[in-house]
Parts: structure tokens; C-alpha cells; sequence
């Protein structure tokens, strides 16, 4: 457990390993870090069932455990194509190693700040047990992690748009890209947290849809279209 | 087949378009095995399009099993259809029309560097296929999944377009300075002269040399190919749809004829923000 936490405080501290192309085994710890963390934070998600007395609790947690780190993951897996072909195109296929150790230590930096942000979703839990304050929260905290992540990356990227200012082009490329389908794979694998009125499941049976057309109708009721 | 991917990897790379590479006037390239990469490439990305069908819902008066599996199969059949016939609808065009303004390129190294624009064209959008696959397999609205694919087409469309513009100017322009672009970054926080760092980089296939321009000649070769290419390659995919297959029509190898492309992404940009489906 000491030598994860290790790797965490170098990861938010940006250590050198971090982000060296040259050793494969820098790249396990930090996605091993990734995934432990955000299951903690999962696991932490899913408790709103437990403090709020409703039944079928562990499996709740279980799957929310699995959901976060499934949730980062997925995500970066189905940018990660996009994001190799564009450092190609672009000239930046040289630092291709240090830009992707940068993403995936920003990954898991993430995971991180999730997981010291669970004791206040627990806590939060713990003094209101309405469902839609519990999901507004957790919100929240996940927009407080993406900015704090935010920030971790773009830390990481100094050296690289120092050595090319292209690296910049990419690196909103990438925050694009990554929060398009971040955003569609959070409303596809929800539930996250449960709701006490419904059955726990992994996916709600419901799940294929697009959160951006759900968003673009709840305007268009908005203004009456 | 691994030697037409190091083929791509040197376009992508830049490697295949610096200036020692262009030295005779004409792209030094496989374009047999790129035209056969163009095909794979744009059967993935069809793929990705086409996999909508699988898990639209239909309604019951619709309901043909192969429907779905026939939708994806002429879906990876039509992408590369698609830019194999614009290529052959504006390739005349485009070389009588280069010749004109007293280019020296031949119909060979115009052919090539078509080829090749193409190829990198499908290689960003088979990359941007995983991010339609996902949509396409989790979204029932039909007009959001085909703007998606509009936005992808126009993304990789420009990149293609940029790596265009920037090979016709190096092959078009001779007696070339020394291709090493001085790339002048900024260290940290402050911009003051001390901490500026000069890092010579390679340019990429997208960079303009060192000390050049764009010439009259590029800019206006370009501007007529770009504007050809563009109007014909929309028009093209206009003619050649279905692609996604609209979940309220049943499947068909093509549409009847009527309406046109640009009308076409207006009407669906109105049904989405209506979210009629």
C-alpha cells in the first residue's frame, strides 16, 4: 500500500519516472494507480445506498467500484487512435512517448484526486439522503478532479510545447476529444450512485442513448420547440 | 502489407514529402499499396459508420433481418467507393486545370500526390472511427450520428486538405533552403529573450519549410482543387447514401435521386435541435 501511495504523491508531483518513454514498468505503476484509485473512489460512490439504509448495498458498490475505473479507461482507449495519428500528422511523433506518458499519468492523477475527494461524498452521504442532492454532489466532485486533472496535464505538457508549440494544438485536441466520449460513456454506464426507488444493475436497461440529444431536448422543451 | 504501412507511417511522419525526398518533382511512394490501404482503411471507418444499423430500432412494418448486416456491408463498401470516385470524377479536371497555369507536374506525380492526400485523409478518419463506433452503438437519434459523421469527415478533410496544399507547394517549388524549421518556444511562465529556447525540429508533413511561402501558383492550384474536390466529394456522398441508414426507411443499396448534400445537413441540423428523429 506504501509503495501505491508513493506513486501517487509522484504522480501529482510530477516525478521524473512519470513520464521517461524509456521503461515499460513506469507505465504498469501508473495504470495500476489509475485503477486502484478510481476504484476506491467507485467504491466510496456506490456507499449511498449503505448510509442511506437501502438493501442490496454491496452489489451497488460493486459494480460503481467497477464502473469508474471502466469509465476512465474505455475513454481513453477510444481517444487514443485519434491521438496517435494526429501527433504523426502534426510532427510530433518523437515525443509520441513522453505525450502518452503524460495522458496516462493525467489519468491517474485523476483516479487520485477522485479518491481524496471521497470522505466528503461519504460524508455528504451521510447528512442527506436525497438521491438528486447525492448526484448533484457527485458531479461536482468529478468536475473538481477534471479541473484539478486539467491542470496536472497541462504541467506535464510544459516541457513539450516548450520544445514544440504544436503540442498545444494537441493538447486541446485531446481534452476535446476525451470529454466528448467521457461525457457519453459516464451517461452510458450510469447508474453510478442508484437510485433507492429502482433495482440495482449495472446499466440501466435504458442505457443506449446519447446524453447530448437528452441535453438538446431538455433545451428544446425549455424554449418550447 | 507491412510495407504499405511504413509507406503511410513516412507520409504521416513527413518523412516521404521533405524536400530531399521530392527532389525529381514526384512523390516517392507505393501508390499500388496505398491504394490498397486506402481501401482497408476506409472499410474500417465504414464500419465504424455503418455499425448504427445494428442496434437501431425499427419500426415493426420495417423489420427485414439482413437489413442491418446489409446496411453495414454496403457501408464498408461505399467509404472507399466514395473517394475512389471523386478522385475519378475531378482527377481530369484537376490535372488539365493544374497544366493550365503552367505547373511542371506530370499526370503521374499529380495522380501520386492525390493518392497520397487521400491516404492521409483516411488515416485520421479511420483513427476517429473507435469515437464513432461508440456513438453509433449507444445513440438512437439518427440525426445526431450522421452530423458526428459529418464533423468527422470535416476534421480528417482538412487535415487531408492541409497535407495537400503543403506537398503541391513542395513539389512545386525548386531550388529549396535547407528544410530545418527553427522552432522558437517559450520556456515557463515568462517570454523574456533570455529564456527563450531555439530547438531545431524536422517539419512535419503539415509544416511550411523554413523561410518559404505559399506562391501564387500553390494558392490558386489549391484554392480550385480544394473547392472541386469539396463540392464533388459532398455531392458524391450525397449520390452514394444511405450510409448510416435512417431507422425510419428500409434498407436499400441507394436512394432515389433528389435534394443535394449542403439542404440535406441543414435539415438534419433542424431535426436534431427539434429532436424529431
Amino acid at each position: 500500500m506504501h509503495a501505491w501511495l508513493t506513486t501517487a504523491d509522484d504522480v501529482l508531483r510530477r516525478a521524473a519516472w512519470t513520464t521517461r518513454p524509456a521503461s515499460r514498468r513506469g507505465l504498469a505503476h501508473l495504470v495500476g494507480c489509475l485503477l486502484l484509485f478510481s476504484l476506491f473512489y467507485g467504491a466510496a460512490m456506490g456507499t449511498f445506498r449503505v448510509l442511506s439504509g437501502q438493501p442490496q448495498w454491496l452489489l451497488q458498490i460493486t459494480y460503481s467500484a467497477l464502473k469508474v475505473p471502466l469509465l476512465l479507461l474505455a475513454t481513453f482507449a477510444i481517444s487514443l487512435p485519434s491521438f496517435f495519428v494526429l501527433n504523426t500528422l502534426l510532427g510530433l511523433r518523437r515525443d509520441f512517448g513522453q505525450a502518452l506518458r503524460a495522458v496516462v499519468a493525467t489519468q491517474a492523477g485523476l483516479a487520485v484526486i477522485l479518491a481524496s475527494l471521497a470522505p466528503f461524498t461519504m460524508i455528504w452521504y451521510a447528512s442527506s439522503a436525497v438521491y438528486s442532492q447525492a448526484l448533484l454532489f457527485n458531479g461536482a466532485m468529478f468536475a473538481v478532479a477534471s479541473i484539478s486533472a486539467q491542470w496536472l496535464l497541462r504541467q506535464y505538457y510544459r516541457p513539450l510545447v516548450a520544445r514544440n508549440r504544436r503540442h498545444r494544438w494537441i493538447l486541446w485536441g485531446w481534452l476535446v476529444v476525451y470529454t466528448l466520449v467521457a461525457i457519453q460513456m459516464a451517461w452510458l454506464l450510469r447508474p453510478f450512485i442508484g437510485a433507492p426507488t429502482m433495482e440495482v444493475s449495472f446499466l440501466r436497461p435504458e442505457a443506449w442513448d446519447n446524453a447530448y440529444v437528452k441535453v438538446l431536448e431538455l433545451i428544446g422543451r425549455m424554449f418550447g420547440w | 502489407m507491412l510495407t504499405w504501412l511504413s509507406h503511410l507511417d513516412r507520409l504521416l511522419r513527413g518523412d516521404a514529402t521533405r524536400s530531399d525526398a521530392l527532389r525529381g518533382g514526384m512523390l516517392q511512394i507505393q501508390a499500388g499499396g496505398l491504394g490498397v490501404l486506402i481501401v482497408l482503411l476506409g472499410a474500417i471507418y465504414g464500419l465504424c459508420m455503418g455499425s448504427y444499423s445494428l442496434l437501431k430500432e425499427v419500426p415493426p412494418t420495417l423489420l427485414d433481418p439482413n437489413g442491418r448486416y446489409l446496411q453495414l456491408a454496403a457501408t464498408m463498401i461505399k467509404v472507399p467507393a466514395l473517394f475512389y470516385l471523386t478522385l475519378l470524377v475531378t482527377f481530369p479536371s484537376l490535372y488539365v486545370f493544374n497544366a493550365l497555369v503552367g505547373s511542371r507536374l506530370t499526370v503521374l506525380s499529380v495522380l501520386r500526390l492525390l493518392i497520397a492526400s487521400l491516404t492521409v485523409n483516411l488515416a485520421v478518419l479511420s483513427s476517429l472511427g473507435p469515437i464513432v463506433l461508440f456513438f453509433s452503438l449507444t445513440t438512437k437519434s439518427y440525426p445526431f450520428v450522421l452530423l458526428l459523421n459529418v464533423v468527422m469527415y470535416s476534421v480528417a478533410g482538412v487535415l487531408g486538405l492541409g497535407f495537400l496544399r503543403q506537398t503541391l507547394h513542395r513539389l512545386t517549388s525548386f531550388e529549396m533552403p535547407r528544410e530545418l524549421a527553427v522552432d522558437r518556444a517559450a520556456v515557463g511562465a515568462g517570454d523574456s529573450a533570455d529564456e527563450v529556447v531555439l530547438v531545431e525540429t524536422e517539419p512535419s508533413a503539415l509544416d511550411m519549410p523554413s523561410g518559404q511561402a505559399f506562391g501564387r501558383h500553390t494558392r490558386l492550384v489549391f484554392g480550385c482543387w480544394m473547392i472541386v474536390f469539396a463540392l464533388v466529394g459532398a455531392q458524391m456522398g450525397w449520390v452514394l447514401r444511405p450510409f448510416v441508414g435512417s431507422p425510419g426507411l428500409p434498407f436499400t443499396w441507394f436512394r432515389e435521386r433528389g435534394s443535394n448534400f449542403f439542404e440535406a445537413v441543414l435539415n438534419t441540423l433542424g431535426a436534431l435541435l427539434t429532436g424529431s428523429s
